[in-house]
């Protein structure tokens, strides 16, 4: 599904190039859930906008779904991130003039869905993750963890193929994390979605099946034998 | 669409603001184009009514033993001059006239016969000053002064006897009311209209003024001036004489339209740049304000255009609100014009379409860049913007 061949990445700041990502080879198949830990400055956040395809690599290769995506123009871009990945960030981004079910459809609006069958899709995705009674809610007028799950919804509704989580548990307590953590694994299970979750909370971390490691731009695999 | 709508009634203060600048410049354009419209219709109806070969002498005099028309000279002047078809003479001035117990200002005009037929007065009741009536106390009354002259409950009818001074006259007609015309030196509706023997005794020591008359077909206006000019002013004595035309008067007035219409059209001009720029300012305000939301649209599968058109559409959105806004003041501006000059209103019919029109242009000329530049953000900068 996801296949990173010798992946760098390097910034100009200053009249130096800095990289940030050193030959990082990766191959994530369909239906797993990777957990990507990292301290700060390890390469999480650049290594997560290059899955997303919202940064493209220095070098290397990286193809998703089979198709090369170092050829493809920014419009190419914006389509295959609509059609292939579902974002679920720290600070949620809802849409704070678009009432619930319309945060949610909004993917599905740029890809000219009609407004009927896009209704009917972002309700029953809500209702997927348990907050069907509140489409009509404006983002405000619920909970953290309800917009977090909002967002989750959102993520979801254009069904891709790999879900992208950037510290989803950051900023919810510890009960509220760990039921994110339980619609996930859920998701997983029902729709065969690859999640991928950057996280710094090992707790979190150990709950994915495969455990991925960045540090000083460098990738590792760190899997307890147990768990694989 | 909603959305766009939505977002503008969220940052209502600055929406207001460029709203405003759009709504001043539709607001002018508008009126411009439609006071021209109705100055237009008023031309054509003042002048509907005697035609565009009137012509009008006046002669102004400059001392007190000034020497005016004679009745004689001006009667000559279709034979003299073939541009001119027909010319009848005329006295004005006012003074009081007493109906009863009742009195009132009114203007005095001596008239030769032909009067009535040069001015294409119509009568609402009774007859004119005819050829035998230069030396019967007669006279004819504006349809206005017979309205306000009243006795006790009483209006003046034929027969009825009017007091000018020492003199008695008896009204033989009363005007049917006439569209006042911008040439004659009198409201033919105010006017009691007396022989030009009888003018002596109204108005006494007051020159032969004026004349009325008509062009000949095809004949040129400034050639009839200038002979009507050679031929009367010898025998003029300090005084002189002013000719007027239909033609030069209406050509005088659209010129005189044409400098309002190029003043109002570049206030116009300029509060829709002005709010065209406002409305620039709100947008590029907006996309900076909104960055992260660029940022999430386009990680969720935005295509630039699909960015641009959001925010094309709400610079649109802003500047046909105002332009609306205008069209509505622009007409009720003009409205309040023909009101007070007492003119007739009408509706041009290219006002609100081409308001509307102008509005949107500038909102898609002046949202352009704020919304090619929002487009242009590159996803992860505009995610971590604050």
């Amino acid at each position: 599904m996801l296949e990173f061949e010798n992946i760098t990445r390097t910034f100009r700041v200053a009249d130096r190039d800095a990289t940030i990502l050193r030959g990082i080879t990766l191959h994530v198949g369909t239906r797993e859930v990777v957990s990507i830990m990292g301290g700060s400055g390890s390469g999480k956040t650049t290594f997560m906008n290059i899955v997303g395809l919202l940064d493209k690599p220095t070098s290397g290769r990286y193809r998703i779904d089979g198709q090369d995506v170092l050829t493809a123009d920014a419009d190419r871009l914006s389509v295959l991130r609509n059609q292939l990945i579902g974002f679920v960030f720290q600070s949620l981004f809802l849409m704070p003039r678009l009432n619930v079910w319309r945060n949610v459809a909004l993917p599905l609006f740029y890809r000219r869905t009609p407004l009927p069958e896009a209704k009917a899709q972002a309700l029953a995705m809500l209702e997927r993750v348990g907050l069907a009674a509140y489409a009509d809610y404006m983002p405000n007028q619920v909970s953290g963890g309800m917009r977090q799950r909002v967002a989750i919804a959102r993520a979801l509704v254009g069904r891709p193929a790999v879900l992208l989580a950037d510290e989803p548990t950051g900023a919810l307590d510890v009960q509220a994390g760990q039921d994110i953590m339980d619609l996930f694994m859920q998701i997983n299970r029902y729709l065969g979605v690859l999640i991928m979750i950057i996280t710094h909370d090992p707790k979190i971390a150990a709950q994915c099946r495969r455990q991925l490691v960045l540090r000083a731009g460098v990738l590792m695999d760190e899997t307890p034998l147990a768990a694989a | 669409m909603l959305e766009a709508a939505s977002n503008l009634l969220a940052a209502r203060q600055r929406s207001a603001l460029a709203l405003l600048g759009i709504l001043i410049g539709a607001a002018a354009v508008i009126a411009m184009l439609n006071v021209g419209g109705i100055a237009r219709n008023e031309t054509i109806r003042q002048f509907r009514a005697m035609g565009t070969d009137v012509l009008t002498i006046n002669v102004s005099s400059r001392s007190s033993n000034a020497v005016g028309l004679k009745r004689t000279d001006v009667e000559a002047i279709p034979a003299v001059i073939p541009a001119v078809a027909e010319i009848t003479p005329f006295v004005t001035g006012g003074g009081t006239i007493a109906f009863g117990m009742a009195t009132h200002n009114a203007t005095f005009a001596g008239v030769a016969p032909e009067f009535d037929d040069v001015v294409r007065l119509t009568m609402q009741s009774g007859r004119f000053i005819s050829f035998h009536d230069d030396y019967e106390a007669y006279c004819v009354l504006g349809a206005k002064l017979a309205s306000s002259l009243g006795d006790r409950g009483e209006r003046p009818r034929i027969n009825s006897k009017i007091r000018v001074g020492a003199y008695i006259f008896t009204v033989i007609g009363i005007a049917a009311p006439a569209v006042q015309n911008p040439m004659l030196p009198l409201s033919v509706d105010d006017t009691m209209f007396v022989s030009l023997p009888n003018a002596r005794r109204v108005m006494p020591g007051q020159i032969m003024g004026s004349a009325v008359g008509r062009l000949a077909a095809n004949a040129s206006a400034e050639k009839a001036d200038l002979a009507l000019q050679a031929y009367l002013n010898p025998k003029l004595r300090d005084a002189y004489l002013n000719v007027q035309t239909a033609r030069q008067l209406i050509a005088g007035m659209a010129n005189q339209m044409h400098i309002y219409t190029l003043l109002l059209g570049a206030v116009g001009t300029l509060s829709l740049v002005l709010g065209g720029v406002g409305v620039m300012n709100v947008m590029l305000v907006s996309v900076a304000e909104r960055k992260q939301e660029i940022g999430i649209r386009l990680a969720i599968g935005a295509r630039r255009r699909d960015i641009r058109a959001l925010f094309l559409s709400e610079a649109v959105i802003l500047a046909v609100a105002g332009g609306l806004l205008g069209i509505v003041f622009g007409l009720a501006a003009s409205w309040g014009f023909a009101w007070l000059s007492d003119w007739e209103f009408v509706l041009s019919p290219e006002a609100a379409p081409l308001g509307a029109g102008v509005s949107v242009l500038v909102g898609i000329f002046f949202g352009f860049y704020p919304a090619v530049s929002a487009s242009r953000l590159d996803p992860i900068d505009a995610l971590r913007a604050e």
